[in-house]
């Protein structure tokens, strides 16, 4: 007979999984979509004054990565191919981080981070310890992400 | 060898990038994105008005001169009960010195004249707009108008303000933008002034909906 107590743990752990999953998942979905019906331009001015791309390598993110947010994000959210899909999503969160960090320590007049389009934005710092809240949500979803997921539903059909 | 369960897992993945692109297309396609809002100098008329126009214009295209003057009387006939939002789309492959336009224009609205600068510049069009050379003209409305043109040189050569009118630029691509003037009369497009005055016709009855909408109905 199963351990009860066992049983219980796994089935908060699933759920803990699955809010977190939706929680990064729906963030991402959210600053991807928000970015890619503005103009990409819009974007690529906000990576510009980080100063660590050029304005053509700047475009050339903007046009492409808030795909890459939407994509990721909605497959976390539906676990599809969880595991690497949080990979995926931790990646971007600590590439943001550096990004950020480096702003952060070199003072650079960043009025807008970027992070969820550029009409609004708080300080370097406050996007700062919101990545790490986004980075320990991707890396609950990354160890408990399995329950009510695709991944999962096609295991028990297989 | 791929597994069945991969295959499948990649299918769904398949069909939920399909379905996400198709979406974020079709949002662009009705301009569902975040409104970004001309600076005040380039807005006219209370926020709550029911008619709201969005202008996409060129300051060397010769209907963006003519709708200027309709939009005028337009404004003058119905008062407050239009909002008018002006952008800037200056056509850069035929029209030289647009941008420039563009840009003097807002440092002009800086120093809160941008409606005097602008219609200067719709009035003598014919002048700078087939100019070879930066043209003179730029100075002399500055000169005219009193304002500061060492203060409106350095503001035009501002990044921030060529930033702003690329911008608005890019927002007219993705609306797919592809002449001026180009307007969105509460969301509606309308390409030119002729399109603009059939749009007109509707304003009693959008004026009278909204009217509607404000007055409780009488009687219990």
């Amino acid at each position: 007979m199963p351990d009860i107590q066992f049983m219980n743990r796994i089935k908060i752990l699933n759920a803990i999984g699955l809010l977190a999953r939706l929680a990064a998942g729906g963030m991402f979905v959210y600053a991807g979509v928000i970015k890619l019906l503005a103009p990409a331009e819009e974007f690529a001015y906000a990576i510009e004054t980080y100063k660590v791309a050029g304005p053509a390598l700047s475009l050339w993110t903007a046009y492409l990565l808030p795909w890459l947010e939407l994509y990721a994000g909605l497959a976390l959210a539906a676990g599809i191919f969880t595991r690497f899909n949080a990979v995926l999503c931790g990646g971007q969160l600590l590439f943001f981080e550096a990004l950020l960090a480096q702003a952060w320590l070199r003072g650079l007049p960043v009025t807008s981070c970027g992070c969820f389009g550029s009409g609004s934005s708080n300080s370097l710092e406050y996007e700062f310890f919101q990545n790490l809240v986004f980075l320990a949500l991707t890396f609950a979803a990354y160890r408990y992400g399995r329950g009510f997921s695709a991944d999962a539903a096609l295991e028990e059909h297989a | 060898m791929i597994n069945v369960k991969t295959a499948r897992l990649a299918f769904l993945g398949g069909i939920l990038v399909f379905v996400s692109t198709i979406a974020i297309l079709l949002a662009r396609q009705f301009s569902l994105g975040p409104v970004r809002p001309a600076p005040g100098f380039r807005t006219f008329g209370p926020a709550d008005a029911p008619i709201m126009i969005e202008e996409y214009s060129d300051f060397a295209c010769g209907a963006c001169r003519a709708a200027a003057g309709k939009l005028e009387e337009m404004i003058r006939v119905y008062g407050d009960v239009i909002r008018l939002q002006l952008k800037h789309y200056p056509l850069v492959n035929i029209h030289h010195w647009s941008l420039d336009a563009a840009a003097y224009a807002d440092c002009a609205g800086e120093q809160g004249k941008y409606k005097e600068y602008a219609a200067l510049l719709f009035e003598n069009q014919a002048k700078w707009g087939e100019a070879k050379e930066k043209p003179k003209e730029f100075e002399a409305f500055a000169g005219g108008l009193k304002l500061d043109w060492k203060e409106m040189q350095a503001c035009s050569a501002a990044p921030e303000t060529r930033q702003r009118i690329k911008l608005e630029m890019a927002e007219g691509d993705m609306k797919n933008l592809n002449s001026t003037p180009t307007f969105f009369v509460n969301g509606k497009r309308a390409v030119g002034p002729m399109q603009l005055m059939e749009q007109a016709r509707k304003f009693d009855s959008i004026l009278k909906a909204a009217h509607s909408r404000h007055v409780p109905p009488s009687g219990i």
